[in-house]
């Protein structure tokens, strides 16, 4: 059923235990959004991967003589316009693309992995570990969302890994309550006993039998948590808190131009758009594989992770 | 008699209307926009320059430093003296008669001994610094203080001029702190307090008793907090203020084209400069240091980044500063832009190429993190293997003042008289911001610091800005112009320190 | 009832006193000390050792964690540093004014959301449909602080429709505007402050509303989509109740639960989106007043407005989860 939405629901598969790797036909795939999405997710990979041969200048090259100068659009060398050091709008977009790329998939997947480890040892166990790390997860999600990211790069400083942490922090939690609430439903199925019977380790039930089960929840969590990682690091960013100035991304890119915001407004609008269509896109893109992979998996439909 | 009372009643309505009409074109009431806020009721509360110009001119401060003749000039005071045979021991004659505002209690010696006192031992004072070098006051007669320093002390106005605040013994006594603070802030200033709401807006009233002001002195001054630029500029264009403090150089077009308002330029008494550390390599050999100075192209960031809107600094100070001698400065202070020299430098001090950062606060000062971009290809042009660093301000301050930091760009804000800046910075143990410690300058700077007479000051001051230019331990780069935005509704001069005196703004009728 | 809902407030005690301790560890773990911040930069090093032995900076941690908690248990959350004024006072002043931007936000998201997530629903793959969810993708996608930064430069700079920021006009405003601006002036029967501070507060509202409008309009479609399937749509048609009543009355009504409660969940998004917004926009509230706490490391307003963000943000999911169970006692939800 298309764009069903509702609250995540504590799946008990009636069907039993692993589900088999689906095969998913072609025809589904050409639905509008996920062409859209795709395509625009492509770009933007294409972009980041390709930018030292498709950007025209140097994102760090400097012209002073040449600052501040508006989009030439196709009648000049620099396409988008320059910044006020004189550097190339339409080049530190292609790097910006890059870094936000880089940030956002490292971001998704260290906190996945985290996320769903501890979901599913939390679930898997219940008692007293599952106690303990939902309080964890209790304290960690009070929090508002923005403030943990701003205390810890305020406090910790620049850099990609702070960065990183930051944006981890609050991050693992969606997958870990998704992978809980299986794992807590999944561990008094029948294969779990025969499989304790036959002498299954933990370690090997939870990473054989109960984990497979999450991945595509966690897929789909995955793609809104990119869209989510993308804008909180712009944020940052626009804060100062962000990476180091040497490294151009779309958010500083932004917050460097909202000084000049009435005087040159092609340094704001472009990141800002690009930030935008990124975003777009994933969500499109997360949206049509959502409603491909589990139409019955009801889901929040917060698009924000 | 039914004529009379309806002619009353119709001269009544008459006047009434009369009066509001007056209101309605809002004579004699000027908005400003500022940047800055007041935090606290207590006047010893807060240290930006703000505080002290709406203070000075609601409580009064002994004098103020007059940019249009140079010199300091009293307020409070009526004049002063060194005493010839023992310079630590200055007498301040305060005026006659001046009257208090709403009860007309005069000034006396008792109340500038008691605001003395209070600046010390006021739980909340940030205004130490502004009596540090004064060992003891004490009032000799009714008129007249006597100040003690505790060492010989030649920019001693620098100090207690425009920054030390005098209030009322007898208010305090009476009411205690907070009372006093909060209903009681009179004081002999040409403006009343009408209202103080933290972080929003401060209103002064005109006192007409008052000798200093004059008819065409606006009747309410309402300083409105606009931190954003954007926001001021928007403000005075569409009439909500009639002066715009600090305007960006990339809005300056805006307001020059303003149909309602002209932009009005002039220096400021704030210096900006790198700071180098000799106590770090690779900084500790000076010609890496004097080689940063040859390699900045400074008059193309002006040109480029400040739009033209700063003033080169050749030494450590500029044109609106005191003790500037521009023959001596462009003999003996000019560093040019020479990248072949610095280059040279740099091979003699041995540099190995190791990594330099540069740190910079961001929107702390104009356009500080682009300018500081355009310096980093310039550094490594000249083979400093240069990074820029913007950390959050609060980090870097932390570092800077307990001297962790090598490589800085900075500003220091209110230097008239540059003496207590230069110590603080360069002076043997000043401070630990560069941890500088080079005899020359010290000697220079000990030798202004007690040489009372004016001329022969000026000159040692000129000599303590080549000590300081030969030892490097700073470049400094330039001075930002200050740019207001000015209803035409209003003729106003902006003072270089940015506070804004009411009798200095005359409405246009 | 009552028991589970006391179990679960009392359970709620424990993280509260969790996140006091790590702010106040992470606050003090920082660099930057409050006192070098904010004298003023002439001060000497006895002043500020003075100035962090009046603030109690220079006690052990358990100390002064100790302290505060006695404090705050008494309700007193301690003095600014930068206002010297009791945080409690500092924070009430600005307080009403996020209050008001987000009620504000929260309107227009709603007013926009839920029709067109109705109209959407009620029509799947028609023109209203493709209408709404291109609203609702854009609402979900945009950047908050960049679309105001857009709204600033194109409806205030450029066509100078509205004010660029900060919330009031001084000369229209009389009196202090820490209070509900709008609706005390409409009280009032000041029609000029109300009009004043609605004009202020469109742009921040809008900047700050679009997020939530695409969620509310993504959740309203789903729920319709689901709730016009049931067997009593059917019966009411059947019956010969007219279409839009059968709409706005009977589905709307029951699509909404699900509404609310993800409504409910992303107020805390609401919440710290307003701290940029305020940003943006110079509005005054407790979102830029924590901004600059941060910045002059104002430790106790700092902990102070955490505390009562993560207070408020502790309460809705609380009443949320309890509205849940009250919905539908068989579904257990996660995030």
């Amino acid at each position: 059923m298309e764009g069903s939405v509702a609250v995540d629901v504590a799946v008990g598969d009636a069907a039993g235990p692993v589900r088999a790797r689906r095969r998913l036909a072609i025809r589904p795939l050409l639905k509008p959004k996920i062409l859209i999405g795709g395509a625009i997710v492509l770009t933007l990979i294409v972009a980041g991967a390709l930018a030292p041969w498709l950007a025209p200048f140097d994102p760090n090259a400097q012209n002073l003589d040449l600052a501040l100068k508006p989009p030439q659009w196709l009648l000049g060398p620099h396409v988008l316009g320059t910044d006020a050091v004189g550097r190339d709008i339409f080049s530190r977009l292609f790097y910006g693309a890059r870094v936000s790329l880089v940030i956002a998939v490292m971001v998704v997947l260290i906190s996945g992995v985290i996320g769903v480890a501890l979901g599913a040892i939390s679930g898997y166990f219940a008692g007293i570990v599952d106690f303990l790390i939902q309080k964890a997860v209790e304290v960690v999600w009070a929090f508002p969302p923005l403030l943990l990211a701003i205390a810890i790069m305020a406090f910790l400083g620049q850099g990609l890994g702070n960065l990183i942490l930051a944006l981890v922090m609050q991050r693992w939690i969606s997958y870990c309550r998704v992978a809980r609430g299986q794992a807590l439903s999944l561990r008094t199925r029948e294969f779990v006993d025969a499989a304790r019977a036959l002498g299954a380790s933990n370690t090997r039930i939870i990473v054989r039998h109960i984990v497979p089960n999450l991945f595509q929840s966690a897929v789909v969590i995955g793609t809104f948590a990119m869209a989510s990682a993308i804008i909180s690091e712009a944020s940052l960013s626009f804060l100062g808190l962000g990476v180091p100035p040497e490294i151009p991304t779309w958010g500083s890119m932004l917050a460097d131009g909202r000084t000049y915001i009435s005087t040159s407004w092609w340094l704001a609008l472009f990141p800002g758009l690009c930030i935008f269509f990124t975003v777009l896109g994933i969500n499109l893109l997360g949206d049509g594989l959502r409603d491909l992979l589990d139409p019955r998996l009801k889901r929040s439909g917060t698009g924000m992770g | 008699m039914s004529w009379k009372r309806s002619a009353i009643a119709f001269a009544a309505a008459l006047a009434a209307f009369g009066a509001n009409a007056q209101t309605a074109t809002a004579g004699g009431r000027v908005a400003v926009g500022v940047t800055e806020t007041i935090a606290s009721y207590d006047p010893y509360a807060d240290s930006v320059s703000l505080a002290y110009g709406i203070w000075c001119q609601v409580l009064g401060c002994l004098g103020v430093y007059d940019f249009s003749k140079s010199d300091y000039v009293g307020m409070l005071a009526e004049s002063w003296e060194v005493d010839k045979a023992d310079p630590t021991i200055w007498t301040f004659h305060l005026k006659h008669g001046l009257k208090r505002q709403n009860d007309g209690k005069e000034l006396t010696a008792d109340d500038v001994v008691f605001s003395f006192n209070r600046v010390n031992t006021d739980p909340a004072s940030q205004q130490k610094q502004n009596v540090a070098p004064v060992k003891e006051m004490t009032a000799v007669d009714k008129y007249t203080v006597r100040v003690v320093t505790k060492v010989p002390t030649a920019s001693l106005l620098e100090y207690l001029f425009d920054r030390f605040i005098i209030t009322g013994k007898d208010l305090y006594e009476k009411y205690g702190a907070s009372q006093a603070d909060r209903k009681y802030l009179w004081g002999w200033g040409p403006y009343k307090l009408q209202e103080l709401q933290i972080g929003q807006r401060i209103v002064l009233e005109k006192d007409p008793n008052n000798p200093q002001v004059k008819p065409e002195n606006p009747d309410t001054i309402i300083f409105t907090i606009m931190r954003e630029p954007e926001q001021r500029v928007t403000a005075l264009l569409n009439n909500e203020i009639q002066i715009a403090e600090f305007i960006p150089p990339q809005l300056a077009q805006r307001v020059r084209e303003a149909k309602n308002a002209k932009l009005v330029e002039s220096s400021s008494v704030e210096i900006m400069f790198l700071a180098m550390s000799p106590k770090y390599k690779p900084w500790d050999n000076v010609k890496l240091r004097q080689a940063v100075c040859y390699a900045i192209n400074r008059d193309a960031i002006i040109k480029s980044i400040l739009s033209g809107q700063a003033d080169r600094l050749d030494g450590p100070i500029g044109p609106a500063q005191y003790s500037y001698n521009a023959d001596y400065a462009k003999k003996n202070l000019y560093i040019p832009y020479d990248p072949a020299k610095a280059k040279e430098l740099v091979k003699e001090s041995g540099y190995k190429g190791e990594p330099v950062d540069l740190y910079t606060p961001v929107g702390r000062y104009i356009d500080d993190k682009e300018v500081t971009q355009a310096m980093i290809p310039m550094l490594n042009a000249v083979g400093i293997n240069a990074r820029l660093r913007t950390p959050e301000w609060a980090t870097m301050w932390a570092d800077v003042q307990k001297g962790k930091t090598a490589f800085y760009y900075m500003g220091r804000g209110s230097v008239v008289d540059p003496s207590p800046a230069l110590s603080q910075y360069f002076e043997t143990g000043g401070s630990p911001r560069i941890g500088m410690s080079d005899p020359g300058i010290d000697k220079a700077l000990a030798a202004e610091r007690v040489e009372f007479d004016p001329a022969s000051r000026k000159k040692d001051l000129n000599v303590a800005f080549k000590a300081i230019e030969d030892a490097s331990p700073a470049c400094f780069m330039w001075s930002h112009r200050m740019l207001h935005g000015i209803s035409n509704a209003i003729e106003f001069e902006p003072d270089p320190t940015g506070r804004i005196f009411g009798t200095h703004i005359v409405v246009k009728q | 009832m009552v028991g589970y809902l006391l179990r679960r407030a009392i359970g709620t005690i424990p993280v509260i006193l969790l996140i006091t301790l790590l702010v106040f560890l992470l606050i003090h773990a920082a660099p930057g000390d409050p006192a070098d911040l904010l004298l003023s930069d002439q001060a000497t090093p006895q002043d500020t050792a003075e100035a962090r032995h009046r603030w109690g900076l220079d006690q052990p941690l358990y100390v002064q964690y100790s302290r505060f908690l006695v404090n705050v248990l008494k309700g007193d959350f301690g003095t600014s540093f930068r206002y010297s004024d009791p945080v409690i006072t500092v924070i009430g002043e600005r307080l009403p004014a996020t209050i008001e931007l987000a009620i504000v936000s929260l309107l227009i998201a709603v007013a926009l959301g839920l029709p067109l997530g109705v109209w959407a629903g009620a029509k799947p793959n028609s023109w209203a449909d493709n209408l709404g969810s291109f609203f609702g993708f854009f609402g979900i996608s945009m950047p908050n602080f960049w679309f105001g930064i857009m709204l600033i430069l194109v409806v205030a700079g450029y066509l100078n429709w509205l004010p660029s920021s900060g919330r009031s006009t001084y000369g229209i405003a009389r009196g202090s505007e820490t209070g509900f601006y709008i609706v005390a002036s409409l009280l009032a029967g000041n029609f000029d402050a109300a009009w004043d501070g609605v004009k202020h507060i469109i742009l921040p509202a809008i900047a700050l509303g679009t997020n939530m409008m695409g969620i509310i309009m993504r959740v309203t479609r789903s729920a319709v989509l689901e709730v016009m399937h049931e067997d009593f749509v059917r019966t009411a048609r059947a019956k010969g109740v007219a279409e839009s009543t059968v709409l706005w009355r009977h589905v709307l009504r029951n699509a909404l639960v699900p509404v609310i409660t993800v409504v409910g969940l992303e107020l805390g998004t609401l919440l710290s989106g307003s701290i940029i917004v305020e940003t943006v926009f110079a509005w005054p509230g407790s979102g830029s007043l924590l901004i600059s706490a941060i910045e002059s490391r104002d430790y106790p307003l700092i902990t102070g407005t955490v505390i009562i963000y993560t207070l408020a943000f502790v309460a809705i999911n609380f009443m949320i989860d309890i509205l849940y169970g009250f919905v539908d006692p068989r579904i257990r939800f996660g995030r």
